[in-house]
């Protein structure tokens, strides 16, 4: 489905004190995307270079900025808030990640001065910056980052996503701490460009506050009033010389697309981050912005429907083929996608590397879909009845009706409902649901989706694996994509999850989600990040922002 | 008087009482369990059991009211278990934003309604009445939810008079302060005019053709005198009666207004509470609007019985 919203690593775990959403934060929409060559448009801005979001000029400092986003946080505790996108660009304003995924798709050190392996990447040593203090003034430390690392892996809201990478966190000096892995970790410093890499001061840490952040970030908290503004002021002693050029900095949770869009062109703020194809396909058509789009390549969130392979009929793999084959996703995106977003039929978008060339996922095909149902039929009593749901969103529900209609005319009958948000992600945990709308998967190396996909968290009451799909080959493949360094042997690992999937059918893909930052003309270098290397970093992925590049003209 | 006055702060108490007792069993009355809403998949046995004994579930009704209520009354209405900041924090800034926006939208209807009915009331059914009459009727059929972002279109986006959304405090001047609260009232004063028009409206035509009015026009008071003396209080009665209403209702009512302009006063949390279902602040907030609409609705009875002595002895 075009940009649900319900997407399970935003809003939908904010409220809930759920060890799944650990993961949510950390393999979702957290992560930037492996992107190359960002779609992006500039209108009427002559003075900045042609690549939105970039200024060659020099960088002026001062002044102020709001931006617009779509939702709001619960806290800042990495520990135990959820971190969605707005939480994460939150937290790239006040803290720092250890590593940062740079334009090339690599993570690079970044609070930390080096991540590097021993030879069987069982154990990582994280050397840490000198020198580098908090908003309060205390020293970074190996005894901090150790006290992180281990308040991360007791929480049960992060806890279950270090589980299976993590076994320990050993201070070797001052400035440095080893990981110990539970097995080979290839994608290991991917972590910690995530929720998992933020480290915040000890005093925070102490008081486990999560409304008073203290960071070593680019600004540090002035006021927050929940569901109205967030402002931060300048870190005056930013471990990064020069940065930020900002003085302040005003977030807005605009829950509207329409309102944050409205208030982009009537300058009320000055930028916005918009998930809505409609809307980033309005701003892109006006003149006077600038806008930032990561829709095309890479690894970013996947819309797709969900199926529950645990309850019937979703059980039946004819019934889920059935369904695959009833999909007419090109129709789909071309009723809801307003030209922005594109049809999809893998985990991975087209241009990855991962991408199996011919994953056998089903194409659109009616009467091989009516042929299906009717050979499954006979084993649910007849006909095939499902519930098709989404959360309480009025452009879902059109969306899910358009889907229920094809189906409809594979002979499948369909019942269309919504679901409170709370309700929506209880049901997909603890696997009362058969079809659902879903959107998850954005992350800068694969292996940070293994949580969601292995057969090691179908079971139980409460699953990560939402769809509850255990297939061995899949396991098989996903350890070998995690243990494996070997670039080529990483490739053939992925591509072969990507070929289960497409066999086994959890997820009926629709298309990949779009996110947009879009700024006025006066907003300068809001996409241009540099790494303490001087490369630059992958920048706007997810509906994640990172302000400390940004600077303004007038 | 005082008679009537302390009949009606008991009556108030009562209501308050009983709006209490509702306000606490929305907890329960709510589908689902509160621990587990907020426990979500990490609701072990363990851990339901362990948080029910830290928000005292696991006493009895009567027992957690007690609590809740003894809570109030030192000021502690809990806090949100999502952002952890106490719902009488919230409270203290959201109410001061329906304050202003309930003042300027009324004042707004009030502005436009009481002139336009007294002219149309002193000649039905000629020009300006007919007109008036036609327009406050389209405009009643005009929601919030289509006025509003009409109202953004025009003054925010396109002239970039005004900002489309957020609320600027009075601490941050009394310019910005108006320019941002100026649309959302004007979008909940249309509806007001309309209602408040039309009563008044009524009203006056029938005063007007009462005998002390013919009485009073044949000793040569001007019109002028004869309006704001003799007419305009014995035809306030409904307008003041429906303003009341209309006040008491917009506390919460305004929230479509509040989500479009994105103004956090008490009815956009309310509704976030209800989507995330954070009770307590679901809670306290269902409270203090139910008890902003008794108050203001007392308070407007007690006008009525100074404009109309006759309100007592009813």
């Amino acid at each position: 489905m075009p940009d649900s919203a319900d997407r399970y690593d935003r809003r939908t775990f904010l409220s809930r004190g759920a060890s799944t959403a650990a993961a949510l934060g950390l393999a979702g929409v957290g992560l930037p995307t492996l992107l190359e060559g960002c779609g992006s448009s500039t209108k009427s801005a002559p003075h900045v270079s042609s690549t939105p979001g970039v200024s060659t000029l020099t960088p002026k400092r001062g002044g102020s900025i709001t931006v617009g986003l779509n939702s709001e946080i619960d806290g800042f505790l990495p520990s135990a808030s959820h971190f969605d996108n707005s939480g994460l660009t939150y937290a790239n304003t006040i803290f720092d990640t250890l590593t940062v995924v740079a334009a090339d798709g690599s993570a690079k050190p970044y609070l930390a001065q080096s991540v590097t392996p021993n030879s069987d990447l069982t154990v990582w040593t994280i050397t840490l910056r000198p020198g580098v203090t908090f908003h309060d003034g205390s020293a970074l430390t190996a005894d901090v980052l150790k006290a992180n690392f281990d308040s991360l892996q007791a929480s049960p809201l992060t806890g279950p996503a270090l589980a299976g990478v993590v076994e320990s966190f050993v201070k070797v000096s001052d400035l440095v701490v080893a990981v110990n892995c539970a097995e080979p970790i290839v994608a290991f410093p991917h972590y910690l460009s995530t929720q998992l890499g933020y480290v915040i001061g000890m005093a925070q840490l102490d008081s486990a506050s999560s409304t008073k952040p203290i960071g070593t970030g680019p600004f540090s908290l002035q006021s927050w009033v929940p569901n109205d503004h967030f402002t931060a002021i300048r870190n005056p002693h930013y471990w990064r010389p020069g940065f930020p050029y900002l003085d302040s900095i005003t977030y807005k949770p605009i829950v509207i697309d329409e309102s944050r869009e409205n208030s982009l062109k009537s300058q009320t703020i000055d930028m916005m981050v918009s998930h809505d194809p409609n809307a980033i396909k309005d701003l892109r058509d006006s003149a006077g912005f600038q806008q930032v789009l990561n829709p095309s390549a890479g690894q970013g969130d996947m819309d797709f429907i969900i199926l529950n392979t645990s309850v019937d009929p979703t059980n039946d793999i004819v019934v889920r083929q059935a369904l695959a084959y009833a999909t007419n996703v090109d129709e789909l995106v071309k009723l809801f996608g307003a030209g922005i977003t594109q049809p999809n039929r893998s985990l991975f978008p087209p241009g990855s590397p991962y991408r199996a060339d011919d994953n056998g996922y089903p194409t659109y095909n009616l009467a091989k879909a009516k042929q299906l149902v009717a050979q499954a039929a006979p084993n649910h009593g007849g006909k095939i009845e499902l519930t098709l749901a989404t959360v309480t969103d009025p452009r879902l529900l059109n969306e899910i009706q358009a889907v229920a209609s094809m189906w409809g005319l594979a002979g499948i009958q369909v019942t269309v409902s919504t679901v409170e948000q709370v309700t929506f992600i209880d049901n997909l945990v603890t696997g009362k649901y058969q079809a659902y709308t879903d959107e998850q998967f954005g992350a800068s190396d694969p292996d940070l989706n293994y949580v969601w996909m292995s057969p090691t968290t179908a079971s139980g009451p409460i699953a990560l694996n939402f769809s509850r799909n255990k297939d061995d080959a899949l396991e098989a493949a996903l350890q070998k994509g995690r243990t494996m360094s070997d670039p080529t042997e990483r490739i053939q690992a992925y591509q072969e999850v990507d070929k289960r999937l497409a066999q086994d059918l959890p997820y009926l893909w629709s298309n990949l989600a779009t996110w947009s930052l879009t700024g006025s003309t006066a907003v300068m270098n809001f996409n241009n990040l540099t790494l303490p290397d001087g490369s630059r970093a992958l920048g706007f992925a997810n509906g994640v922002y990172d302000p400390t590049s940004t600077w303004r003209s007038s | 008087m005082l008679r009537f006055v302390a009949n009606r702060l008991v009556q108030l108490v009562v209501i308050c009482f009983l709006i209490s007792i509702f306000a606490f069993l929305l907890v329960h009355l709510l589908p689902g369990d509160p621990a587990k809403t907020i426990l979500g998949p990490n609701d072990t046995p363990a851990n339901h059991a362990i948080l029910l004994k830290q928000l005292g579930l696991n006493k009895g009704l009567v027992s957690q009211y007690v609590t809740w209520i003894t809570n109030i009354f030192h000021g502690n209405l809990g806090a949100s278990f999502l952002t952890k900041e106490t719902v009488t924090s919230s409270l203290s800034e959201a109410v001061p934003i329906d304050l202003e926006l309930v003042i300027v939208s009324q004042v707004l209807a009030l502005i436009v309604a009481i002139p336009m009915a007294l002219v149309a009331a002193l000649r039905p059914n000629r020009a300006f009445d007919k007109i008036a009459t036609t327009s406050t009727f389209g405009m009643l059929s005009l929601p919030t939810f289509v006025a509003g972002p009409l109202l953004v279109l025009l003054f925010a986006v396109t002239l970039k008079w005004v900002p489309a959304t957020g609320f600027n405090r009075l601490s941050q001047g009394l310019g910005p302060n108006l320019k941002s609260v100026i649309l959302p009232s004007v979008a909940l004063a249309i509806g007001s005019v309309t209602v408040y028009y039309r009563l008044l409206r009524a009203d006056l035509i029938a005063t007007l053709q009462e005998d002390f009015v013919t009485m009073a026009r044949s000793k040569g008071l001007s019109t002028r005198y004869i309006l704001v003396r003799h007419v305009m209080r014995p035809s306030s009665f409904s307008l003041l009666a429906g303003a009341g209403i209309s006040i008491g209702t917009l506390f919460t009512g305004a929230f479509v207004v509040e989500i479009l302009f994105q103004l956090p006063g008490i009815g956009y949390q309310l509704v976030n509470g209800i989507y995330a279902n954070d009770y307590l602040v679901v809670q306290g907030m269902a409270l203090v609007a139910a008890v902003a609409f008794v108050v203001v609705n007392f308070a407007v009875d007690f006008l009525l019985t100074i404009l109309d002595p006759r309100v007592r002895r009813a």
